[in-house]
């Protein structure tokens, strides 16, 4: 009896620990669900507060739900706008993709949009927020500075470029923050940028004809999910959906990972008419000991 | 996680054993058809071949005419029963399941016993094989030595000591019992370390060398004159084992298994005796491939398997009629990872489970009968009925490539088989049929991305395949007459569903050296056929010959072939034996691998001829009881490789070996 015990203690544990699978996908991508404030401005003794995840503005994709208060007492004003501008070392003012009209959200009590920061806050290169809302009848307007930060997670990764229509687009990650080793609903703004007409007159409020973009509408976004690392030989994984708009005007489809690691979205961006707007097919070869081609429109993600 | 609070558990709380009380209760006539007899305690036919006698578990297995081997090395040969792989056969300890831990089959469970724990290996073949769960193919269970009560105090052992030249593998094996009228205890020990073998042109098979190390503890206490509870234990570990057919070896691997065995005999009655066992065990395994610098890619691969089980057996017996009957439940998860490292070790590893936490529950019972209903013949027959159920924790794996694959499966898994056996003078006559299910194993149901080696493929299990559902229908005649004894038995089996690899035209390979992707499906069917025959002949007092013939053949739904079908093949071997003298002399070879599988990786393997030699002297030492052997296999140091072998790795060459067995 003795010696059976002595047995079973003698390997009572085994050698090597099994992997936390939770902690294993943690270690490389935080995921935030809390909006939190990210600023707060103060106009004509209005509170004004922009909450976003993490209370933090990332480069790429934001959520933003702003509220406003007198005092300690929660106000709705009537509409509310707001206005991304970029400036740059040369004085040179660009935008972002973004939503000028907050959309009030009556349950939850604030107002929400979204902004695609499309730089991050630098030297010699700042954003402002541009804001309009109307209380009463009476339209309020203010401009503050924001800084917006590099985004850590690669899943919210997002890219510029110019089509081969010669427009400039955007696209940008919007979900899954984590994702899993499963098949995943992986959710895309992509955003066509409204040329100026005309040269903006310069004014204290920017105009916001001046800088849109829009929401391309029934495009198509082929996706080719790899890993591009040597050791993985563009490995790609099975059951992937491109993606198609749905009536939110966002883009959906389906990625698989396969495993947890770096994984480059390769994209080809058809328009309506099925036309290549960018990107190129990735060869179907398995290629260990190289980087893995890309398509010349993708987006690297890691988790 | 801690194995061993579990582990104590059953080994203090419950029951015990087998006790063989002398005249073992019923030896029914059902042992015919065990392929090897069955020796309790200390008996005569042990583990070990008329060559060989200190042997491994494998080379006993070998002598099976129903037995073949896959082999990825020179350590734990994956049993091939019926040409059926191990998925379709239920390998047991005692009746006691255990599933190894290797995603890539390096250790079949016989790589976790010893030869020197255990008394013998009952093959069943087919349904017949159903008594300890489902099977298609049939059942091996290795059984452990059981020392009886004794009536007067005493003590028994043995030590085996050895050699093997080729791979310079020493061996150490002791085993000692002790056993009274009340009490029983046991243990063994075996080490064996073995370097690099050679192959037949004298080149080193690199990474063949391997070490184990195993021991074993028996308790039993007579109860009452007609009970008695026994408690066992194995411990084993294997440690840098080199598996030159595969891009990796194996660091660690180590196995604790337990059980406690309650027996209870009536001595009037209908029921003659009634045994229960709990058990529990637990395997880690930890690939290694640091070993092989010229891998593209690092990857770690640990595996971990634990299995809680039961069975509880009542045997029956009532004149010309007897049965068992039994309950089989076992609990098993699986566990399987993999982590590949970038070349730039700075950036992110990259992980996956190939088995991803995957249960495996099963509950059944299963009986044998055989009732012979005249001076010449019986008739046998049983059956079992399980309820199997598969949960895989992270689902979403095996959705990737089956999206909406339940998470939950259940299955249920019948099984009935019949037998007919017929004496006329010297001739048996049997002739029986079989049904049964099995359901997938947890490679097949749930493995992920599981490298193939073999035929370079990744594989993917898929939660939702169909049982595998086996017709066998099989028949044997045979002759004895006092110097010659020749018994033929052919089997054949339609399985319907048999599950195998297909290429998926999905995905792409996740290992650097495959090419492909292969799921696993289901054909519509497949058939096997096998059939042996053997003979024995004493030509003198002193001389005595013995050889078997097998072939086997096996098709898909297309007239394809199988893979891992053995060809032709034949054992013979001449024994001379005067006084303490023994010489033998043995010749088994293949012959051309005609119908072979390019489809799985296989290509056409030549013949080959092995010849092997061996001498012995037995003599007394006081009390004690020595044999000294020497031989040599392989003497004409032929290079080959058998159909079997995982990648074409040649064989070992010559080996001169040399052993010492003392026992008391
Ligand atoms: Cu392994």
């Amino acid at each position: 009896m003795m010696t059976s015990a002595i047995l079973c203690m003698a390997i009572s544990s085994c050698t090597k620990d099994k992997t936390d699978y939770k902690a294993e996908i943690d270690t490389a991508v935080t995921e935030h669900l809390q909006f939190k404030e990210a600023a707060r401005f103060v106009k004509d003794g209005y509170t004004i507060r922009i909450n976003t995840l993490n209370g933090t503005f990332y480069k790429g994709y934001n959520e933003v739900r702003v509220t406003l208060e007198q005092g300690s007492s929660a106000v709705q004003p009537e509409e509310v706008y707001c206005l991304p501008i970029f400036t740059d070392a040369q004085a040179q003012q660009t935008t972002g993709p973004h939503g000028y009209k907050l959309q009030q959200q009556v349950d939850s009590g604030y107002f929400s949009s979204y902004i695609v920061f499309t730089e991050e806050s630098q030297v010699g290169g700042e954003w402002q927020l541009y804001m309009r809302f109307s209380i009463g009848g009476t339209t309020y307007r203010l401009n503050e500075p924001v800084q917006v930060v590099q985004q850590a997670n690669k899943n919210l990764n997002m890219t510029r470029f110019t089509g081969s229509d010669g427009e400039l687009y955007v696209i940008a990650l919007i979900s899954p923050q984590k994702p899993r080793i499963a098949e995943n609903q992986l959710v895309a703004g992509i955003y066509r940028f409204n040329r100026a007409i005309g040269t903006p007159a310069p004014a204290e409020f920017p105009d916001p004809e001046q800088f849109s973009y829009e929401v391309v509408q029934g495009y198509t976004l082929k996706l080719d999910p790899r890993m591009p690392e040597p050791s993985m030989g563009n490995h790609s994984s099975p059951n992937n959906e491109d993606l198609n708009q749905r009536d939110d005007g966002r883009y959906y489809g389906v990625v698989n990972y396969t495993m947890t690691g770096n994984w480059t979205l390769n994209f080809i961006l058809l328009n309506q008419l099925g036309e290549a707007v960018k990107g190129t097919v990735v060869p179907n070869d398995f290629t260990p000991g190289v980087n893995g081609v890309k398509s010349e429109l993708y987006l690297d993600i890691l988790f | 996680m801690k194995m061993n609070a579990v582990a104590i558990v059953p080994l203090l709380f419950v029951s015990l054993v087998p006790l063989c009380l002398r005249g073992q209760a019923v030896e029914k006539d059902s042992t015919r058809y065990i392929e090897e007899v069955r020796v309790q305690g200390k008996g005569k036919r042990k583990m070990e071949t008329p060559l060989k006698m200190t042997i491994s578990v494998d080379e006993f297995l070998a002598s099976s005419q129903h037995i073949s081997f896959i082999k990825r090395g020179a350590y734990a040969w994956e049993p091939l029963l019926n040409n059926m792989g191990s998925e379709r056969s239920n390998l047991t300890i005692d009746g006691m399941h255990i599933f190894g831990a290797c995603t890539d089959k390096m250790d079949p469970i016989t790589s976790y016993v010893e030869s020197n724990n255990l008394a013998t290996i009952e093959i069943n073949l087919g349904q017949a094989g159903s008594m300890h769960g489902a099977t298609v193919a049939g059942g091996i269970d290795l059984k452990r030595r059981n020392t009886a009560f004794a009536a007067a105090k005493t003590w028994s052992g043995a030590y085996q000591t050895g050699m093997e030249a080729n791979n310079k593998q020493f061996f150490n094996l002791g085993n000692v019992a002790y056993a009274d009228q009340r009490f029983v205890a046991e243990g063994s020990f075996s080490v064996r370390k073995a370097g690099n073998y050679s192959d037949g042109n004298g080149a080193t098979v690199r990474h063949s060398q391997y070490n184990k190390f195993n021991s074993s503890v028996g308790l039993a206490y007579k109860t009452s004159e007609q009970s008695s509870l026994r408690l066992d234990a194995i411990f084993d570990r294997a440690k840098d084992v080199g598996f030159p057919a595969l891009p990796m070896d194996l660091w660690l691997s180590r196995a604790i298994i337990t059980s406690a065995t309650y027996k209870q005999l009536f001595e009037a009655g209908l029921v003659k005796a009634w045994e229960s066992k709990v058990y529990y065990n637990a395997i880690e395994h930890y690939m290694d491939d640091t070993t092989r610098p010229e891998n593209l890619v690092h990857m770690d691969m640990p595996g971990w398997s634990t299995t809680y089980g039961l069975l509880s057996k009542l045997t029956l017996q009532r004149e010309r009629y007897a049965s068992d009957i039994q309950i089989n439940a076992f609990e098993n998860v699986s566990i399987a990872e993999m982590r590949m490292y970038p070349q730039d070790r700075s950036r992110q590893t990259m992980f996956a489970y190939s088995w991803p936490w995957v249960t495996t529950r099963y509950g059944g019972l299963s009986m044998n009968n055989s009732w012979a209903f005249s001076e010449i013949s019986q008739i046998h027959f049983g059956g079992s009925l399980g309820l199997h159920e598969n949960y895989s924790k992270y689902i979403e794996f095996n959705r990737i490539f089956h999206p909406g694959a339940s998470q939950n499966k259940t299955r249920v898994l019948p099984s009935l088989h019949t037998r007919y056996e017929l004496q006329v003078k010297d001739f048996l006559l049997e002739a029986g049929l079989g049904y049964g299910h099995r359901a997938p194993s947890v490679s097949e149901g749930y493995g992920y991305y599981i490298y193939n080696s073999f035929d370079r493929y990744d594989y993917i299990g898929n939660p939702d395949l169909r049982n595998e559902v086996s017709y066998e229908g099989n028949a044997r005649i045979s002759y004895r007459k006092e110097k010659f004894n020749v018994d033929a038995q052919a089997n054949y089996f339609h399985i319907r569903h048999y599950i195998i690899g297909r290429i998926l035209g999905l995905g792409s390979p996740m290992n650097y050296q495959s090419v492909g992707v292969k799921g696993y499906t289901s054909l519509r069917y497949a058939r096997l056929f096998n059939v042996s025959v053997k003979g024995d002949y004493t030509i003198s007092k002193h001389l005595h010959w013995n050889g078997i013939l097998t072939y086997a053949r096996a098709q898909d739904d297309n007239g394809g072939n199988l893979p891992f079908i053995r060809p032709l093949s034949y054992q013979t071997a001449l024994h001379y034996g005067h006084g303490p003298f023994g010489l033998q002399t043995a010749v088994n070879g293949d012959f051309l691998h005609r119908n072979y599988s390019p489809e799985f990786g296989e290509d056409q393997t030549p013949a080959y001829t092995i010849w092997n030699i061996s001498a012995d002297y037995s003599f007394a030492l006081m009390k004690w009881k020595g044999n000294l052997q020497v031989g040599a296999e392989n003497i004409f140091d032929a290079y080959y490789s058998t159909y079997a072998d995982w990648g074409n790795i040649p064989r070992m060459g010559r080996n001169v070996f040399a052993s010492l067995r003392i026992s008391f």
